[in-house]
Order: C-alpha cells, then structure tokens, then sequence
C-alpha cells in the first residue's frame, strides 16, 4: 500500500471523507467493532483506489479485464469444475459445416416441395427466381458432400474419429438405458441411466444424419445429373428418387427440428442452448451429470498416468 | 297570265329544293336505291391484280341473319347519294355496337378489348390484312354464335380463323381436338377455346392466355374437370400430376423455359398417344424429351411421365412413398413421445411426486 508514501492534499481529503463516512456509520456500535469495520473498508476502498489508479492506458486496462476473468474462472472452477475438451476443432468445424449446408438446403429445398404457400413464394423471390433457388440449393447439397467426405475421411484417419465412430456404434447398453430412462421419466426408479461418451439419444442423432445424408445425397445426385442417369437407368428410377428425395427432406426437416432442437434448446436443462459446438468445452459438473461413464473412464486412465509418472506429486 | 305560271313554276321548284331541308337524311336512301345497281346478277369488280370483288347484294342478302330489319345504309352509312362516288369505307360495327348504344345493338366490352388485343393493335398499326370485325363475323351473313350458321361458332371457327393462320389450321384440323370438332362435339375446344375470343394477345405477352406459364391453367379448365373428361374416358389427373411434378412446380414459380403441356403434347398437333404421329408416342417421347435433355434416348419413355405416387399403380413409386410415410409418423411418434415422457418425468421431480 502506497498509502504512507504520497501524502499529497488530495489523498488526506479523500481519507478524511471515508473517516467520516465510517464514523457516522459506526457511530452505534462498539468501539472495538467500529474499529474492525473502519479497518476493514479502509482496506477494501483504498485497494479499489489503487486499482483504478493503475488502469491508466490501454494495456493496463486489458490486463485489468485479463485478471477478472481469470477471477471470474477460477470462481466458475469452484462451482463447476474442471473443463473438458468434449469436441476438438476438426469435429467442430464438421459441424458447422453440417448445419449450414443443411439450413441451406432447406430453405430453398421446402418451396419446391411446397410451393402453394405465400412463404414458400417468398423465398423463391429472395433468391431471384426459381432457377437460382435451384442453385444456391445445389451450392447448399455440394457443402454437405464435402461434410460427408471430410467426415468419412477423419472417422478412418483420425485417431479421435476412429474412436468416436466405435463409441457410436450401437449396444445393448443403448436398448437397457433407453428403458431405464423411461422408467426413470415414469418415477418407476429414482436412478437416471449412466451414459458413456455417446448417449443412445446422441447415437440415434448420429446415425439418422448419417441415413438422411445418404439417401438425400444418394437421391439428389440422380436428380441433379438426370441426363447421365438416363443413360443407364429407366426413367421411373428417377421418379422413385424424387420421391425419395421429397420424403426423406420432410422427415430430416421434422427430426432435427423438433428432436434435435428440443435436445439441445428446449430441454429445461439446457435452455436456451450452449455454445458447446463452438468452443467445444464441457464442465466436470455437466460430465458427471451427462457422461459419468467416461469421466470415470478419463479419471482412471489419469490416475494410471500420474501412478506411472511416480508419486512426485 | 304568264306571270302566274312563272310564279307558280318557282314556288314548285322551290318546294322541291325547300323538301331536301326537313326530311330526315338516313331513311333517305331506300334498298331499292341500291339494289338498282347492286341487285344485277354478276355484278362485280375486277381488279387491277386479277382478284375479283363480288359486289351482288340484294334485300335477300340479309334475310335470316340478325340485321334482318335493317337496311343497306344502317351500316353503309357514309353513302349519302346514289350513285356513291367513292368505294365506301369498311363498315366499322362500333357505330352500333357500343355499351348504352340507342338501337338496341348487343352490348359488351368485348368490342373495346378486342382493340387492345394482338389482332386490333395490329390494325392499328396499319395492317390492312388484320381482320375487323366482319372478317370474322362475316358481313351480311352474321348470325348468332350459337347457330351452327354462323362464321364463329363452335364447329365453324377454326376453318374462319384457317382463312389467314392456314398452316396452324392444317395442324388443327388433323389433331385430336380438330377430329372431335369436325365430329360434332362440343366439349372439345376451338380456337377460341383456348385463345379466347376477342381478348387474343400474342402468346410471348404475359396477357395471354396461351403464356408459357398459363398454359397448364388453360388446358386444365377441360383437362382438370372430372365432368368433362369422363365423357372421354380421359383421366383427370394429369393437371394435377404435372403441377405437383418438377416441371410443373418450377413453372408455377414464373419459369419460362421449363416444360408445359404445350411443350410435349403439342400446340396444334396435339395427338393421342396411341397416334404415331403423336408427339407423347412413346416412340417419339426421346425426340420429344430430347428438345430440352440433350442425350435423350429410349430409357426416357420407360415410365410414366404423369406419376401419381398416391396411385397404387405407380408401382414401386407409390411403395416408396408408402415406406417413407410410415417411416415418418413412426419415428416422429417414437420421438414426441420421448420428448413428452422427458417433460412429464422433470414436472413429476419438479412438483416432488
């Protein structure tokens, strides 16, 4: 405290003030009491001083916010826990590339599957007409093949994805927790199943895109590239692709817009949403709620290293 | 005595010279004014280009047709004396027939439209060749439409309209809806069936009737009626079919460019399949496909072109449509009621059941 060194006329008015304002304060209780509460506020009130004191440039703000954050964390720690990484940056960037090709392909996919309704007129004039509404669907349908092909890609060389498309796969674990989650949500027993990495609702997630994308991309090539598929295949083969593609689109449209979307935005615990897509991060707390399995699983192979590294610790 | 004479002999020529004044000058000139000359047999021009000009009319001329009571002048009406000097002018019918018009003559705006339409601006802009409304309506012998007399009825205008769009009428004449015309039916369209009436605009003006994108409504006003097409055994689907089709939702959106009836039935030539002319044989359905699919071959006619995938008869398509329909109310069941368990379990801990 650099309280003793100045004592230019500023500083005493300003500690002359906080003494009176203690003063009138305190002016019931005891002496030693008031003696601790004025010692204490004097403290507190000259460290805000100090602090306000040294944020004077730019720099010294930012390191100001650094260290309330830091603050902020560390209080955060203390509730939550430790972070995880949950998803790294390549099945992130998937994932948006996902969505967005999806979200594309909707909007401009939905008038042509609909098109008596006002909106569906809408859109097609946002787009310029329906000619280009079939290109920006097209420009959304070449996103979402490069999704799958990055996504084939990094579950065959990546090391994280060839663990995570194993940890998909689905069990008999999946079929006992889909029943104790039902007898859970029934009040027929207190315990809420314990899931692994992948929870048979996230399996099922999984495995629908990965259906969708097939038939979608599977339908829509034949679709798009009419005059080469004529050339091998009767014309009704592409009638049953339309009609597969159509279907398909409405029941993908409907999965994620009301199964996904309750999962990760209107499920109570969640509302309104996490941006655990963006930074990929999951809170110890959340991990033994979600995925208690794999948090005891990361625990011991933790354990197992620090046995290793020997009892330095 | 003499003087009496000269007086008397003025005060008649006078009288004769005064009468002029007060009679009225339409009832002047009587038929049989004109039959004089116009009642000879033969009596025509001929012109410097060999044509020849029938001008043989007599009281007979308009008898049975709706001008009956009237009479030459009523319509001629720039002929003032006789012999008329000059050729008259082409009777112009709007003298009468006009709305609030005082002799009685039919009223409807169909005259006014019919000058905005491609056939008026192009008398107005100087094409002689365009047709007026006796071109059509024919000139003494104007009937009602609905006498089968008349230029313009049902089972007569196509060869009226023939009488310039020749080649179009050849097409016509030989395709389905010509052969069920010539055949007395009435259900089937003529010209004006499709092209209307006096409101025809050219078929690259959005006004048209016959406009890429108004063509499945226009065919649809028959082809849509379950009425009408039973009387043919003729399915009504196909409309309907093709609206819910690519092409037909695309040109629903304003696409000019992509396929309408007219596209691949045919304009004036439309045909039924069954005919190896018929642009939809399946023969021809590659050439047909092929002004649109470059690389059209055979495989484009195996399959039908208006599919219907609630039809049990599409096959494999309506078997698709079905699984896909039981695919979704299944999963979205399964999946809403997972949903609503999950709410329903969180109120119960919520409430401390």
């Amino acid at each position: 405290m650099s309280m003793n060194e100045k004592r230019d006329p500023k500083r005493q008015t300003l500690e002359q003030e906080i003494e009176t304002a203690i003063d009138e304060e305190t002016a019931g209780l005891d002496p030693s009491e008031a003696g601790k509460i004025r010692e204490k506020v004097r403290a507190r009130v000259l460290e805000e001083v100090e602090r306000e004191r040294r944020i004077r440039t730019a720099k010294e703000r930012r390191e100001e916010e650094r260290r309330r954050r830091e603050e902020k964390r560390r209080e955060r720690l203390h509730e939550e826990g430790e972070m995880f990484e949950r998803f790294n940056r390549n099945f992130r960037f998937q994932h948006i590339v996902m969505f967005t090709s999806v979200i594309i392909l909707i909007v401009t996919g939905m008038p042509i599957k609909f098109p008596e309704y006002v909106l569906s007129r809408y859109v097609v004039n946002l787009w310029g007409g329906i000619h280009n509404t079939t290109l920006v669907h097209r420009t959304g349908a070449v996103m979402l093949i490069y999704f799958m092909v990055h996504h084939l890609l990094y579950t065959v060389l990546s090391r994280r994805g060839r663990r995570d498309l194993v940890l998909l796969i689905p069990t008999p674990k999946d079929a006992r927790d889909a029943v104790q989650n039902v007898r859970h949500f029934l009040g027929k027993t207190e315990e809420k199943p314990r899931f692994g990495r992948f929870s048979y609702i996230e399996k099922f997630d999984y495995w629908a895109v990965y259906w969708g994308c097939v038939i979608m991309i599977g339908s829509g090539l034949f679709l798009w590239f009419e005059g080469i598929v004529l050339k091998y295949f009767p014309k009704y083969i592409l009638d049953v692709a339309l009609e597969m593609h159509s279907d398909e689109a409405l029941l993908a449209t409907l999965a994620i817009v009301v199964w996904h979307f309750y999962n990760v935005h209107f499920n109570p615990d969640r509302f309104p949403g996490t941006l655990m897509w963006w930074h990929g991060r999951i809170s110890e707390h959340e991990m033994k709620e979600e995925h208690p399995l794999e948090y005891e699983e990361i625990m011991a192979k933790r354990e197992k290293q620090e046995g290793a590294e020997g009892p330095s610790r | 005595m003499r003087g009496k004479f000269l007086a008397a002999g003025i005060f008649i020529a006078l009288g004769v010279v005064a009468q002029g004044f007060w009679t009225p000058a339409d009832a002047k000139i009587s038929l049989e004014k004109c039959t004089l000359c116009h009642g000879k047999p033969e009596f025509r021009k001929i012109l410097v280009d060999g044509k020849i000009r029938d001008l043989f009319a007599t009281d007979d001329s308009l008898k049975g047709s709706v001008h009956e009571k009237k009479t030459c002048v009523d319509c001629h009406f720039d002929v003032s004396e006789i012999p008329h000097r000059q050729r008259p002018k082409r009777v112009t019918c709007t003298h009468c027939h006009f709305k609030g018009n005082a002799e009685g003559a039919p009223q409807s705006d169909a005259y006014l439209e019919y000058f905005r339409s491609v056939h008026g601006k192009a008398i107005a802009g100087g094409n002689t060749k365009a047709p007026l409304c006796q071109d059509c309506h024919g000139s003494h012998a104007i009937f009602k439409v609905k006498d089968p007399g008349s230029d313009v009825s049902r089972l007569s205008v196509a060869e009226t309209c023939g009488r310039c769009h020749i080649k179009i009428y050849a097409q016509y004449k030989t395709s389905i809806h010509g052969v069920a015309v010539s055949r007395g039916i009435t259900e089937a369209p003529a010209c004006t069936g499709c092209h209307g009436e006096h409101k025809i605009y050219d078929h690259k003006d959005p006004k048209s009737s016959v406009y890429a994108t108004h063509v499945a409504e226009q065919c649809s006003t028959c082809h849509a009626s379950v009425l009408i097409m039973s009387k043919f055994g003729i399915e009504a689907e196909q409309v309907a079919t093709y609206q819910n089709s690519f092409h037909g939702v695309a040109s629903g959106f304003g696409s000019r460019t992509v396929a309408n009836c007219a596209s691949c039935h045919g304009i004036h030539d439309i045909r039924p399949p069954e005919d190896p002319l018929s642009m939809v044989n399946p023969r021809n359905v590659p050439t047909t496909c092929g002004k649109c699919h470059p690389g059209a071959n055979p495989n484009f006619a195996l399959g039908k072109m208006h599919v219907d995938s609630h039809d049990k008869e599409s096959g494999i398509i309506y078997y698709t449509a079905l699984f896909f329909k039981y695919l979704t109310i299944g999963t979205m069941l399964a999946l809403i009621a997972h949903i609503f368990l999950d709410m329903y379990g969180r109120t119960r801990r919520l409430r401390g059941e």
